[in-house]
C-alpha cells in the first residue's frame, strides 16, 4: 500500500517536476520580470521558500545530531531519513536563491570575489561545508548497506551502487563488520559534532542576514536570528515526524514510539520558538514605534491576515497542539500533525519576509511616483507560483527516487551498519 | 550711464575678445582620470546671478583639479524652492535612459497643516551616497563600493542582482532593473528607438538587452558621474526651474556647497541611522 502511494507520488511530483522546469526555462530566459517584485519589494516568494528549505535543511540536521551526538539512540531509525532530508532541502534552498538572482549565471562571482563583509557570502560558504558534512556522515552511516548492495546487485545498479559506495570493501568476517560499524558510529559522531556550529551558522546566518539590516526595523532585533533557529528546528522535527509516520516501516515493534518521541521534540521546539514570538509581539506593541507596529498590523490585520491566522497560528501551532493533546497515540494523527507544522512554517517564513516591505521607510515614498515596478505591495505572479511548486516537486521527486533506491529509512537487521 | 563713443565701443570690445581668446587657448584640462584620460573642460557661460550656475561651474572645474580622492560630491537641495514639478525626474530619466520603475530622484510630495494653515512641501530623494553606506557592506560580490570622490559606485558587470543591497538601503535609493520597456508588451508594440539608446552610466555605453546588465543589477543615482567629470553639472540640477539643487565639493572651502551645508537649518535624511549621508536639505 505504502508503494502504490509512493508510486502516486512520483507520478504527481514527476508532471509538476516537468511543468516547473519548463516555467523555469522561462524565467532564466526572461528574466525576473516574470516576477512581480518591484525595486521596493525586491524579495518576495522565492526568498521566503529560501529560507524556508535553508531552515528546513538546518533543522533535520540538528534533529540528526540528536541521535548520533547526543545519543538518542531509541530514534536511530529515522537517522538517515534525517540526514537526507537535511540534503534535500539544502539543494531546494539554493536552487531557490539562485533562480531569484537578477544574473543566475554569475552566481560564481561570490567565489571569485567574496566580500567578507557580507553576511549572504559567509552564507555561501558555510553552505557548502554543510553539505560535505551531511554528505559524509550519510557515507558514513550507508556505507555497509552500499556495499552489500553493490555485491548482490546486476550490472546497471552495480554500478550506481558503486558509485555511491566510494570503493569500499564489505569485510570478510563478522567482527570486522561490527567494528566498521562502531567507525561509523564514532565517524557520524564526529561529523555531528562539526556540524552543530556549521548548521548554527548555516541558519543562525541566514537569520543575521536579515538582522543587521537596520534599514528595516522588523528585522534588526536580536532575538531575529534565533527566532530562525527555532523555527528551523520546529520545521526540522515536524518533517522528521511527518517522514516517519508514512515513510517508516509500521511493521516494527518500535514504530509508534519512535513516531511518539518524534512528536514529543516537536512540541518541545515549538513551545519554546512560541515564547519567542510573544516575547518579540509583546515588546514591540509595548513600544508602540510606528515603523515596526506598521509591520505588524500588516502581518495580522492586512489583505494577506490569512497567511498569520492560518498558516502562522492554525497549521504551525494549533493544529500540532491539538493534535499531540488529543490525538497523541495514533501515529497517523501524530504525521499529519508533523505535516501541519511543515506547511505551517511556509507562513512563518512569508511572513517574516514580506511585510517588512509593505510599508515605506522614507514617509510617502510610495506615493512619489506611479509606476508598476515602483509600488510597495506585492503578490507572487503566475510564474512564481509555478516555478516554486515545480522546483519543490523535483526535488520531491528525487528524495522519493532515492528513497526507493537506498535504505533511507533503517528497517531489518539484513543490511547492518 | 555715459555713452560710449563708437571708437571706445571696438577698442573695449577687440580688448574683451582678445582676452576671451587668449583665455580659452589656454584651457584648463580636468585631472588625469585613473587612466590618465585628459578631457577638455567646456567654457563657463556667464548666466543669471541667482541660479549659482556659474558658481558652481567653476567649483567643478577648480575640484577636478584636484585628484579623485581630494575631491568630496555632496549635494544641496534647498526645500523651500523646490514647485514639485518633477522636472528633475524626467530630465534623470532621460539623461539615464532609465527603464520603467527605475527612478533615481523620486519628488516626495508632503500637505502640512490643517486648513487654513495649510502648505505644501516637496523632498526629492536621490542616492544619498552615504560616507558610511549600510548598502556595501552587504553585497556578496563586492559589487558596490564608495569611491574615493564619495560617490557610491555600482560595477554592472559583477552585480549578482541579488538585491541585499536595495533591502539594505534605508532610503530604498536603488532600484531594480527588471528588463522591461516602456512600449514592449503593451500590445504589439516593439520596443521604441528611444528605447535602444545606450546610456553612458559610469562613462561605459550599456544597451539594454535581455539578460544584459544593467538589466537584472541594481541601479541607482550616481550624480551623473559621466557628466561632472566632464565638467557638466547634474542633469537634474541643470534642468530644474527653480535653481533648487546645489552640488560642488565639500573638500573645498570656497565652494558654495561648502558654505551652504554650514548652515543652521540643514537636516539629511535618517541621520539617526549613523548612515551619514551626503545629500543635505535646507529647510
Amino acid at each position: 500500500m505504502k508503494n502504490r502511494a509512493i508510486n502516486w507520488f512520483l507520478l504527481l511530483t514527476g508532471i509538476s517536476g516537468i511543468i516547473g522546469v519548463g516555467a523555469i526555462v522561462y524565467r532564466l530566459v526572461e528574466g525576473m520580470k516574470v516576477t512581480s517584485l518591484t525595486s521596493n519589494f525586491p524579495w518576495g516568494m522565492w526568498i521566503s521558500y529560501y529560507i524556508y528549505f535553508i531552515g528546513l535543511s538546518a533543522g533535520s540536521f540538528l534533529f540528526s545530531t540528536l541521535i548520533y551526538v547526543f545519543g538518542r539512540r531509541e530514534l536511530e531509525k529515522a537517522g538517515r531519513l534525517a540526514l537526507f532530508s537535511a540534503f534535500f532541502a539544502l539543494v531546494a534552498g539554493l536552487l531557490f536563491i539562485w533562480m531569484d538572482l537578477g544574473h543566475p549565471w554569475r552566481f560564481l562571482y561570490v567565489f571569485a570575489h567574496w566580500n567578507y563583509s557580507s553576511v549572504l557570502a559567509w552564507e555561501i560558504l558555510f553552505y557548502l561545508g554543510y553539505i560535505v558534512v551531511v554528505l559524509a556522515e550519510l557515507w558514513y552511516l550507508m556505507r555497509a548497506d552500499l556495499g552489500l548492495m553493490r555485491d548482490e546487485s546486476s550490472a546497471g545498479k552495480r554500478a550506481f551502487y558503486g558509485a555511491l559506495a566510494l570503493g569500499w570493501k564489505t569485510p570478510g568476517t563478522k567482527e570486522e563488520r561490527e567494528s566498521a560499524r562502531q567507525g561509523s558510529m564514532r565517524a557520524a559522531a564526529v561529523l555531528g559534532a562539526i556540524g552543530i556550529p556549521l548548521a548554527i551558522g548555516v541558519h543562525g546566518g541566514t537569520g543575521a542576514v536579515f538582522a543587521v539590516v537596520k534599514a528595516r526595523p522588523h528585522w534588526y532585533s536580536a532575538i531575529f536570528p534565533i527566532i530562525f533557529l527555532t523555527s528551523a528546528l520546529v520545521s526540522g522535527a515536524g518533517l522528521m515526524t511527518f517522514l516517519y509516520a508514512f515513510l517508516g516501516d509500521k511493521g516494527e515493534s518500535d514504530y509508534p514510539r519512535i513516531v511518539r518521541s518524534l512528536a514529543d521534540w516537536l512540541i518541545l521546539f515549538l513551545a519554546i520558538d512560541i515564547i519567542l514570538i510573544i516575547a518579540e509581539f509583546l515588546v514591540t506593541v509595548y513600544g508602540n514605534i510606528p515603523e515596526p507596529i506598521a509591520i505588524w498590523k500588516e502581518m495580522i490585520f492586512g489583505p494577506y491576515w490569512f497567511v498569520f491566522w492560518v498558516g502562522q497560528i492554525g497549521l504551525a501551532m494549533l493544529v500540532p497542539i491539538l493534535i499531540y493533546l488529543f490525538k497523541r497515540n495514533s501515529s497517523t494523527w501524530l504525521g499529519i500533525g508533523g505535516l501541519s507544522v511543515v506547511m505551517g512554517i511556509v507562513a512563518v517564513r512569508l511572513n517574516l519576509v514580506i511585510p517588512a516591505f509593505a510599508t515605506s521607510p522614507v514617509p510617502l515614498l510610495d506615493k512619489a511616483f506611479h509606476d508598476a515596478r515602483f509600488v510597495f505591495s506585492y503578490f507572487p505572479s503566475l510564474t512564481e507560483w509555478v516555478t516554486s511548486l515545480g522546483l519543490i516537486s523535483v526535488v520531491a521527486f528525487f528524495f522519493l527516487v532515492f528513497y526507493r533506491l537506498l535504505p533511507m529509512v533503517r528497517t531489518s537487521e539484513e543490511y547492518s551498519v | 550711464m555715459e555713452r560710449i563713443t563708437r571708437r571706445e565701443l571696438l577698442k573695449r570690445g577687440s580688448i574683451a575678445g582678445a582676452g576671451v581668446a587668449i583665455g580659452s587657448s589656454l584651457g584648463k584640462k580636468g585631472f588625469a582620470e585613473e587612466k590618465g584620460e585628459k578631457i577638455s573642460l567646456p567654457k563657463i557661460v556667464e548666466r543669471s546671478r541667482e541660479s549659482n550656475l556659474e558658481r558652481m561651474e567653476k567649483d567643478l572645474q577648480r575640484a577636478l583639479q584636484k585628484p579623485q580622492h581630494e575631491r568630496h560630491w555632496v549635494y544641496v537641495i534647498d526645500v523651500k524652492k523646490c514647485v514639485g514639478c518633477a522636472a528633475c525626474i524626467a530630465a534623470c530619466q532621460t539623461e539615464n535612459r532609465t527603464p520603467p520603475g527605475v527612478v533615481y530622484r523620486p519628488v516626495i510630495h508632503e500637505e502640512l497643516g490643517k486648513y487654513p494653515n495649510v502648505t505644501r512641501r516637496h523632498i526629492p530623494r536621490l542616492c544619498n551616497q552615504c560616507d558610511n553606506p549600510p548598502c556595501t557592506p552587504v553585497c556578496p560580490v563586492d559589487a558596490t563600493y564608495k569611491r574615493a570622490d564619495g560617490i557610491v559606485v555600482m560595477d554592472y558587470d559583477r552585480c549578482i542582482g541579488c538585491r541585499y543591497c536595495a533591502t539594505a538601503c534605508p532610503y530604498n535609493s536603488r532600484l531594480f532593473d527588471f528588463g522591461e520597456f516602456y512600449a514592449r508588451g503593451k500590445g504589439f508594440f516593439p520596443i521604441m528607438p528611444y528605447e535602444n539608446v545606450p546610456t553612458y552610466e559610469y562613462k561605459v555605453s550599456w544597451k539594454r538587452h535581455k539578460g544584459r546588465s544593467p538589466v537584472g543589477n541594481v541601479r541607482k543615482c550616481h550624480f551623473c558621474l559621466h557628466r561632472i567629470e566632464r565638467g557638466l553639472l547634474p542633469q537634474c540640477l541643470v534642468t530644474c526651474l527653480g535653481a533648487v539643487n546645489y552640488f560642488g565639493d565639500s573638500n573645498d572651502r570656497k565652494s558654495l556647497v561648502s558654505e551652504l551645508i554650514s548652515k543652521s537649518n540643514v537636516m539629511r535624511l535618517k541621520e539617526e541611522l549613523g548612515t551619514k549621508p551626503q545629500v543635505y536639505y535646507l529647510l
